[in-house]
């Protein structure tokens, strides 16, 4: 999971930024470059149609460039690329006829699927692998929203305050979100995990 | 770091970047592996943040670098786009008013270029030279003779060339040639037989062209009003070349031999040579009399000769028909001025005859045939 957050950028976001607004083709170009595959992959799980994705994303670079004078000085830009691809995407649902079955913005479905990360795990028991797989699925069979938050919160690292604009929704409802989803975790897994201390004590 | 030092919570450690890195991507900046194991619990904690992580992988992206750079490139492509839709679109200027002054620059810029396009397809005057400028180019005293009669006129020049000047005509010509050149200037039609001189060429300046000759016969079609100008020879050698005062044409001078024709296109200054007159409708059609007439003559009688050159030059021949009625000549004026053949067939008569002309009217003085 190499997600741009967690790599060292050698020009921050904001500077980039500013400079795209002054009408800097390289810095648009490497601001492109830095997220275009990450809103890839958001996007995909947004939308089963991979190539009106990139499209969406495409066209929400267009209008940056395009409209540059009149954007705003401070924004988190991961933040803001992310929210104008859902937008995008969700404006392609009400159009599109393929997707007429879905009527509103908001129910955008989160089709992302979990996986686990197996070569990172450094203990080679059975146990811990057991323990991976039934985590990955409580995560997966979290309602889509629940995941949504989370993926926003943990792989692109927006804050509650960005979620909730993102999923237009007001703070406490995002909050909840995300805390509805690991509290249900916590639940399950405090369950199971016991079990699994009790049969990881006996085999001492 | 010593923020993580509160943290009670698995989502405390998950928004952690530097938690995210060691457990991802391995790289251990902030010394977590030794912070986990100072404290049991924590080293719980720590693990099961860790597991969580683990079970949280999202796919990762397939796209290569050329890839992204494709998608670059169809971005820059679909920005073109757009942004020549909103240049073109009615509504450009109240959606960003900033855009306003390149979409006004774009705009006059059009519209130059539009009126040029327009002033040179339809109002080619700046290529055109005119009557009037190419007398107002001649210091000598010119003598003008228009014809607006229905019929053509002659015209005797000092130096014994003939032009037959057609309807609707204007020719512009010195009383007397003086200097190295002769210079005359046409507007309308007429028909020229020139008097040989190699020393003094002649020149024909009509509208944008300019036809040299030295001694020849040649017709010249120059209308104001027309988009082409036409010479035609018929006898001898005429180059034909653009006017100096059209600065746009090239100075390609255009040889013309008997029966041969030139169209200059005046829209786009293009001389068009025609090396087959007959195959020209236009041409064909409007061969005149003169070019029609044969003056090849053997063994016919004077009168006959002197009612084709009238016919031929429109002109009235007053002479003693008694006298010269059984006077037969054999001659070829074809390649003569007018005067020229009026001095050819009256010294072919006899050394005492004589012609005079006055306007359209000729006199000839004779005692009869030798």
């Amino acid at each position: 999971m190499k997600t741009p957050t967690l790599l060292f950028n050698v020009v921050d976001d904001n500077t980039l930024w500013n400079n795209l607004k002054e009408g800097d083709e390289k810095s648009f170009s490497m601001l492109f470059e830095r997220y275009y595959a990450d809103l890839v992959r958001y996007g995909n799980s947004l939308s089963p149609f991979e190539e009106k994705v990139q499209d969406c994303i495409q066209d929400v670079f267009t209008d940056i460039w395009i409209y540059r004078n009149t954007l705003q000085n401070s924004v988190v830009v991961k933040a803001y690329l992310l929210s104008s691809v859902r937008k995008r995407i969700a404006r392609l649902h009400e159009r599109d006829h393929i997707f007429r079955k879905t009527a509103s913005t908001d129910s955008i479905a989160f089709l992302l699927e979990f996986s686990v990360d197996h070569e990172l795990l450094e203990e080679a028991d059975d146990d811990a692998k057991e323990k991976l797989i039934h985590l990955n699925k409580l995560l997966n069979d979290l309602p889509g929203r629940q995941k949504e938050a989370i993926y926003l919160r943990y792989h692109q690292g927006l804050n509650v305050e960005q979620i909730a604009e993102m999923l237009n929704v007001n703070y406490q409802s995002a909050s909840n979100l995300l805390h509805r989803g690991l509290m249900t975790l916590r639940r399950e897994w405090k369950g199971s995990f016991s079990l699994l201390l009790l049969l990881s004590a006996t085999s001492f | 770091m010593q923020k993580r030092n509160t943290y009670t919570q698995i989502e405390d450690f998950l928004s952690d970047e530097s938690f995210q890195s060691w457990v991802l991507l391995k790289i251990d900046q902030d010394g977590w592996e030794e912070w986990t194991l100072e404290n049991r619990h924590r080293a719980k904690l720590v693990q099961d943040a860790r597991h969580l992580l683990l079970a949280m992988k999202v796919p990762e992206s397939n796209l290569s670098k050329l890839d992204i750079q494709k998608a670059l490139q169809n971005t820059w492509r679909k920005i073109e786009e757009k942004e020549n839709q909103i240049l073109f679109s009615k509504n450009a200027g109240t959606k960003f008013f900033k855009n306003y002054f390149l979409t006004g620059i774009a705009a006059s810029l059009f519209f130059c270029l539009l009126s040029i396009w327009y002033y040179e397809n339809h109002f080619p005057s700046d290529n055109v030279v005119t009557y009037k400028e190419l007398i107002a180019e001649n210091s000598e005293g010119l003598v003008e003779q228009t014809n607006n009669s229905n019929n053509p006129q002659i015209i005797t020049l000092s130096d014994g060339s003939s032009v037959l000047l057609q309807p609707n005509s204007k020719l512009s010509y010195p009383k007397i040639f003086t200097g190295n050149e002769r210079k005359v200037y046409l507007s309308g039609e007429g028909f020229f037989e020139i008097s040989k001189n190699p020393k003094k060429p002649f020149f024909v300046y009509a509208n944008e062209i300019v036809t040299k000759v030295v001694g020849t016969s040649f017709r010249v079609k120059a209308f104001s009003d027309q988009p082409d100008v036409e010479v035609l020879v018929r006898t001898g050698k005429v180059k034909v070349k653009s006017n100096d005062l059209v600065t746009k044409s090239n100075q390609e001078e255009v040889v013309l031999l008997p029966n041969q024709a030139l169209r200059f296109v005046r829209n786009d200054l293009k001389f068009n040579k025609i090396t087959n007159i007959t195959q020209d409708k236009e041409l064909r059609e409007s061969v005149g009399n003169i070019e029609q007439l044969s003056f090849e003559f053997s063994d016919i009688p004077v009168s006959q000769i002197f009612e084709t050159i009238e016919q031929a030059y429109q002109v009235k021949i007053d002479y003693p028909k008694n006298k010269l009625k059984d006077c037969h000549l054999t001659t070829s004026l074809s390649d003569q001025p007018l005067p020229e053949k009026l001095k050819i067939v009256c010294k072919s008569i006899s050394a005492e005859t004589n012609f005079e002309m006055n306007g359209n009217q000729v006199i000839i003085t004779s005692q009869g045939c030798n």
